[in-house]
């Protein structure tokens, strides 16, 4: 009895703040060493002659001649970082917008209590199982299924009748960034629905309640309610597809190699092809990663300002017109 | 009580530690890196028991994704001469030539290797071991010589073709191989194919060069790459192939006798490891001789139709080279010296081990002395090439096929050559000037170190 009085008193004077910060200590320790100094790395390895693993300590600081390189048309590195680029935003805008779109509609669905749908966990699960495989391995799958002459949908196509010819799918533009788009919109929908799903549960129910009392259809509800009171998960959604997308390394890399003629090169893989085949073109990789990361911080913030910032002013501002 | 025992413990994992390390002092200590456990499987085997002297730590790292150059790269350009360092390390095919030409590797005379002893290895093989200045920097156990294999039954039944002296008159040179390819079409009615792709043929053609990619920092494009590209277009326009690319289901269909198709170019590793695993629906690496042969007569498989000839170019294909440690190699003591050459001599030159090598493992070894003696035994038939020697075939191939034609940026060269000049223009989705065009600048945007015209 008295131990635990002692040890009452002894508990009081101890401040638990400081446990708070030994439990998060090993991540931001991991993640100086791991990840910020790299980050610095980089930036500094952007500014140098770092061609070959033997400059990679031992080189010399030249300026921002990797960069310009990169902003100049005449250079060699030019047509190919911004056509990689090109190709990126293309095969992310392919992937995003129905994944998107479809995560939004099936999220609405499930949470809707007017439909009440059956066996949603099933659902659910599958929708997000695509998910849990690793991306490279759903390149080399897809990779099997689509290759020519002969090939799982090659044969398919031909034993019904479809088409006479096998097609050679990974020499089409269309095909390949198509493929490359889809395999990213069925992978990444289920994760964009789950976090869509807890974000409209996050909603007061009263709100929907309140709506339903008024005589709202299911499609005002929606527009009106639903989608306002989410923007924070939209932004949040749309800004981890930025970043994921204009990152896209794994599935261009395994399934078509950039092929046909760079089509589906992303920008990743270009940093990839430069640092780490060739001479190791360190310099010019770590530019182009600084570049890439330039970018993908323009994009988010430009999403938030639409997104956060800017809405609500002129939504008043049009109530007030109407 | 728990902390007593825990204390006996930590005690006792302390003391066993220093008491091995002390038993150890005495030992010769090196680290040997590799990309598989091939080395270490033989070093354990056939070195370790009369070597106890030695005390060898292991290191295996994939070469997938780069995994093992990235290693090597990194640790060779921070501290090579740690103790983590590898003082021998295994170099691929792929990437070889960027070890021997850099200043990592050693000369394999500083642990004392005489030009005598070096003289025995397959020139080819030694050459790529060598940098441009000709230093002996890596050595191999095996030779990968290439040679063509095609179906014996399909030759006869198209061709009219029964010895394989007969067919490497059809495949003599490139051109009455295109012509070849296209009799076969004629007599099966296109139902059999030369080869499975235009792709199929890089490996032996471009042996045909005279020069590698690069001579003096300067990109080269031999006159032979452009008749290369037309042959590749020709077979391809001509639907000589089954239009399938190297490790298809295709290619593999053609193996097991599922399509026919009657040539394919493979070197040792490619008789052993994939076609005669190859030769049957079924049939898979782990089933031994007698059941890959039940398999293949179950589901008409080619066990056993299979023949082998030269083939037009004398090629070699792949390859595993040891190198030392440049700078680990400089600070070692005369024992440690004798230990590192000793081991890669066993390994590489010493005709007694090499022969019992060939004998035990079928591979086909790097010291041309240990393979003649191997052939003076009488024949080795070989009941998968109907009763051929294939060894007799392949010391033809690699005592010609020249090892000069290797440069340190070949992976990379190679594969931006077939994907912008290659594959677009048998497609005939480019004409030649332009996709070669692409190609230039490709490498030259990729390869910054070297000129290109």
């Amino acid at each position: 009895m008295q131990k635990a009085q002692a040890n009452k008193k002894k508990v009081k004077s101890i401040s638990y703040s400081r446990y708070g910060y030994y439990f998060i200590a090993p991540f931001f320790i991991t993640f100086l060493i791991f990840q910020l100094y790299p980050i610095f790395f980089t930036f500094r390895t952007s500014l140098t002659d770092a061609v070959g693993w033997e400059k990679v300590l031992n080189n010399s600081i030249i300026g921002f001649e990797n960069f310009r390189q990169l902003f100049d048309p005449s250079s060699l590195v030019y047509p190919k970082f911004w056509g990689a680029m090109g190709n990126t935003i293309i095969i992310w805008f392919f992937n995003f917008v129905p994944q998107l779109g479809l995560a939004l509609i099936l999220a609405s669905w499930f949470t809707d209590a007017h439909l009440h749908l059956k066996a949603q966990g099933f659902f659910k699960v599958t929708i997000f199982l695509p998910n849990i495989i690793t991306a490279a391995t759903i390149g080399m799958l897809f990779m099997s299924l689509f290759s020519f002459p002969v090939a799982p949908i090659n044969t398919f196509l031909q034993s019904s009748g479809i088409a006479n010819l096998p097609t050679e799918f990974f020499r089409s533009v269309a095909w390949s960034r198509g493929l490359i788009s889809f395999i990213q919109w069925w992978m990444w929908c289920g994760n964009t629905m789950i976090v869509m799903i807890a974000g409209i549960s996050g909603i007061n129910p009263s709100i929907f309640e309140a709506a339903l009392v008024d005589g709202c259809t299911s499609r005002q509800t929606f527009w009106k309610i639903t989608l306002p009171l989410i923007k924070p998960i939209l932004v949040y959604n749309l800004t981890t597809s930025l970043v994921g997308g204009l990152t896209m390394f794994d599935i261009p890399h395994m399934m078509t190699q950039g092929n046909p003629n760079e089509t589906t090169n992303t920008v990743a893989r270009f940093i990839y092809m430069q640092g780490f085949t060739g001479s190791r073109n360190f310099n010019m990789a770590s530019a182009a990663s600084v570049v890439l990361f330039g970018i993908i911080i323009i994009g988010s913030l430009v999403i938030r300002y639409l997104l956060n910032e800017h809405d609500p002013k002129p939504a008043k501002a049009g109530k007030g017109g109407k | 009580m728990k902390k007593v025992l825990s204390l006996v413990l930590a005690l006792a994992l302390v003391l066993g530690c220093m008491s091995f390390a002390s038993a150890d002092d005495a030992k010769i200590k090196l680290v040997v890196w590799s990309f598989t456990n091939e080395l270490q499987g033989m070093i354990e085997k056939y070195y370790l028991p009369d070597h106890p002297e030695l005390d060898i730590q292991f290191e295996i790292y994939p070469t997938d994704g780069n995994a093992y150059t990235t290693k090597v790269d990194n640790l060779l350009a921070t501290t090579p001469d740690s103790d983590e360092a590898p003082d021998i390390f295994t170099l691929e095919a792929a990437f070889v030539k960027h070890y021997v030409e850099s200043d990592w590797t050693g000369d394999l005379k500083t642990v004392g290797f005489t030009d005598e002893e070096l003289s025995t290895a397959f020139p080819v093989m030694a050459q790529i071991g060598q940098n441009a200045a000709g230093v002996q920097k890596g050595l191999s156990w095996q030779s990968t010589p290439g040679a063509l294999m095609y179906r014996a039954s399909l030759a006869e039944k198209y061709l009219g073709v029964t010895t394989p002296e007969e067919f490497q008159e059809k495949v003599a040179d490139w051109d009455t191989f295109l012509e070849t390819a296209e009799e076969l079409k004629e007599a099966s009615e296109g139902a059999a194919k030369m080869v499975t792709g235009s792709g199929d043929i890089w490996n032996a053609y471009q042996y045909q060069r005279s020069e590698p990619w690069v001579v003096d920092g300067k990109l080269v494009i031999d006159d032979e790459l452009l008749d290369f590209e037309e042959l590749c277009k020709t077979l391809e326009q001509d639907d000589l192939t089954q239009k399938g690319g190297a490790w298809t289901e295709t290619w593999f269909a053609g193996m097991q006798g599922v399509n026919e198709t009657l040539v394919y170019l493979l070197p040792t590793w490619g008789l052993h490891y994939t076609l005669k695993p190859n030769c049957a629906p079924g049939a898979s690496g782990d089933l031994t001789e007698e059941e890959l042969q039940k398999v293949s007569e179950e589901n008409n498989g080619t066990y056993g139709d299979w023949r082998m000839v030269e083939g037009p170019t004398a090629y070699s294909w792949g390859g595993t080279w040891m190198g030392i440690n440049a700078a680990k190699a400089e600070k070692a003591d005369d024992a440690k010296k004798a230990a590192i050459h000793d081991l890669i001599y066993f390994f590489s030159l010493n005709e007694d081990w090499l022969l019992t090598y060939a004998h035990d493992s079928g591979d086909f070894v790097g010291s041309a002395t240990a393979v003649e003696k191997y052939l003076a035994e009488g024949e080795h038939p070989n009941p998968f090439l109907g009763g051929q020697d294939h060894y007799a075939i392949f010391a033809k191939g690699a005592a010609l096929a020249n090892g000069s034609l290797m440069s340190e940026y070949d992976d990379t060269i190679n594969s931006l050559f077939s994907d912008y000049v290659t594959t677009p223009y048998t497609k005939g989705e480019k004409d030649l000037d332009t996709a070669i065009d692409e190609f230039k600048a490709a490498v030259a945007a990729q390869i910054t170190t070297i000129t290109v015209e």
